[in-house]
């Protein structure tokens, strides 16, 4: 393989890297600090993902629908929260089971409203172009995702590691009474992280949808994608998520570059290699 | 539409719809169908999308004599080796629109090919179809590449992977969702307009065209209808769909359309005696008319549609992308074996 086309697609690898950490932070998130498996985040996914394509089309502007569609997800992962989940607060059966029929109506829904057609979000007009790397074209919105991702990790870990509102969370995660004996409302914490943790989903459906496209199904696909980032990552820690994200991103990239016919498979080998070597994830603290 | 446009009634029969959706799991379609035809006692049953689901029902249509009509699924076998005289298909062999832009594509387009494909049984007969006729008249097909089925998932791995191969153009077959992602990082990773790409029509359909945007423009395809067909009967059919559903038809909604017509005659030509098999099978089989997309008639040998296959050129027509006509193959016949792809 020339030198060229080696950069090429290890450049490839990082925007999906990106891409898929993107798409696993907020159900790391509430996974590791609520200690709920978000089944239905792949709708929230797909319904960012439309919002913002209805945005474009109403307004005219990316930057628009990457701002509204995550409060639009946001408001309504509240909703489902304050109504629902909280009411099966450690009952982890039943927020699965809660969860997954939730993402079956969200596609119902979604399908209803936003039809069957596969749709393309065009990405914002400053970075829809394309750049010569080593004499390829390669096209700036994906090179933009790096950063994009980046940005987000980066916002994401100091938000709770470095500020009042991640020491809370994290206090509440390993001790909820002590929390609430300390005079903090402990199940709005749990509503916040729930909030963010959607409205990232909804993030990530746009920031992606110029390479993704939206179409019914696609939820699926990225809940499945998420999923195994965070196995892999480690349950609930961003940094695991972040480390999962790169692996799989590398690996599913060069798969299909040099091996394409296995490349479905060799994601999914790599996630029974690290279940085998280390059953709670690379960076995981709890067991899978 | 058919059957409303005829009063819902054929052979002085009215016509009943049970209608139910096949899924995507063939054991669950089977068990549909078997209540279809044993509880509701249907003449026929007519749709199957997926070759998955036409090939787990083909043993109960052709065991209990039932009439089952495919108006999608385009696996070969299904009117080669596992055919039956109870089964009918109004769409298309796989190997049809695939067969003859093999000798067309060397002619008009280059000699040396990149095929890309998912792996899966449509796209192998697909890729095969095309080889054969392309490697017939003198091509050759420098690299095929294998991608995963259902889900192609971020597609910059294998077009980069076409940037370096040494090919005067791609032959390619994707469909539904999978078309546009492929098309459109076709586009933005330079590709189109430099590396000529052509493929089986599904690339560039009606129902994946508008969302694909410019990267499709002068992608060449062959199929067996484009929405810009000038004949009378097309023109009337995409009007009416249009006025009806505010959308553009495209090639499956021909395909409904057309198999309500060939039931619709068939009865007719029995006067609504559907339960004298033998007299409606052969009835059906000798159906033809003038459709949407063009001469429709069914091969008694293969119990397949036989149809006019074209060329088409994505070209901008106003403001919008339409698969202009660039050469009609005339009647295409499904050689109903393998001899020939």
């Amino acid at each position: 393989m020339p030198l060229d086309i080696l950069v090429i697609q290890l450049l490839n690898g990082l925007v999906f890297s990106l891409l898929l950490f993107l798409m696993a932070a907020g159900l790391s998130l509430i996974l590791g600090l609520m200690d709920v498996v978000n089944l239905a985040h792949g709708g929230f996914y797909l319904f960012g993902g439309y919002i913002g394509l209805t945005m474009i089309r109403w307004f005219g502007s990316f930057w628009l629908a990457l701002l509204i569609a995550p409060l639009v997800a946001g408001a309504l992962g509240l909703l489902l929260q304050v109504w629902f989940l909280r009411r099966l607060q450690s009952r982890h059966l039943d927020q699965v089971l809660f969860t997954f029929g939730l993402a079956l109506i969200a596609a119902d829904m979604l399908r209803w409203y936003w039809g069957a057609y596969v749709e393309s979000v065009p990405p914002p007009p400053e970075l829809d172009g394309s750049v010569l790397i080593m004499g390829r074209q390669f096209p700036v919105y994906r090179l933009s995702l790096i950063f994009f991702g980046a940005i987000v990790g980066v916002a994401l870990m100091v938000l709770l590691d470095y500020t009042r509102i991640g020491a809370i969370v994290r206090a509440g995660v390993s001790d909820s009474e002590l929390v609430s004996g300390l005079g903090i409302n402990i199940d709005w914490v749990f509503v916040g992280v729930f909030v963010l943790g959607t409205a990232l989903a909804a993030l990530a459906g746009v920031a992606a949808g110029p390479i993704t496209n939206l179409y019914p199904g696609l939820d699926f696909e990225i809940l499945i994608l998420a999923l195994v980032v965070v196995v892999i990552g480690g349950l609930g820690t961003l940094r695991g998520a972040l480390l999962g994200s790169i692996l799989v991103g590398m690996t599913e990239t060069l798969g299909k570059a040099f091996i394409p016919e296995f490349s479905l498979f060799v994601i999914f080998a790599l996630m029974a290699l690290v279940l085998l070597v280390r059953p709670r994830g690379l960076l995981g603290q709890k067991e899978a | 539409m058919y059957f409303e446009s005829v009063g819902n009634t054929a052979g002085g029969r009215k016509i009943e719809l049970v209608t139910d959706d096949e899924g995507e799991k063939p054991d669950e379609a089977l068990k549909k169908a078997r209540k279809m035809v044993e509880q509701d006692q249907v003449d026929l049953v007519a749709g199957i999308v997926s070759s998955g689901v036409a090939a787990a029902v083909r043993g109960f249509f052709d065991e209990t004599q039932s009439v089952l009509i495919i108006a999608n699924a385009g696996a070969n076998a299904l009117t080669r080796a596992a055919k039956s005289k109870y089964i009918f298909r109004t769409s298309f062999s796989n190997w049809q629109p695939n067969w003859p832009m093999g000798a067309w594509a060397y002619e008009n387009v280059g000699k040396k090919a990149l095929i890309s494909v998912p792996d899966y049984g449509a796209g192998a007969d697909m890729l095969k179809a095309f080889e054969f006729a392309f490697k017939a008249a003198g091509g050759t097909v420098v690299e095929k590449q294998l991608t995963p089925f259902p889900n192609m998932g971020d597609p910059a791995p294998f077009i980069t992977q076409i940037s370096n191969a040494k090919v005067d153009f791609v032959y390619a077959f994707y469909s539904g969702a999978a078309a546009t992602t492929f098309v459109k990082a076709y586009g933005s990773f330079g590709l189109a307009g430099k590396l000529p790409l052509v493929g089986a029509g599904f690339l560039v359909e009606q129902d994946v065209l508008p969302s694909q945007g410019d990267a499709a423009l002068g992608v060449k395809s062959g199929l067996h209808w484009a929405l810009t067909l000038d004949n009378a009967v097309n023109k009337k059919f995409v009007d009416d769909f249009k006025k009806r559903t505010t959308k553009e038809a495209n090639v499956f909604a021909v395909q409904g359309y057309d198999t309500a017509r060939l039931i619709v005659d068939s009865v007719n030509a029995v006067q609504g005696n559907t339960k004298d098999k033998a007299k409606w099978i052969e009835a059906i089989g000798g159906v033809s008319f003038d459709g949407p997309r063009g001469k429709f008639k069914m091969d008694p040998k293969t119990n397949n549609v036989v149809q006019s296959i074209y060329a088409r050129d994505v070209k901008k027509v106003g403001d919008t992308l339409q698969n202009v006509v660039v050469k009609n193959f005339g009647e295409i016949a499904d050689p109903g074996d393998d001899s020939k792809g």
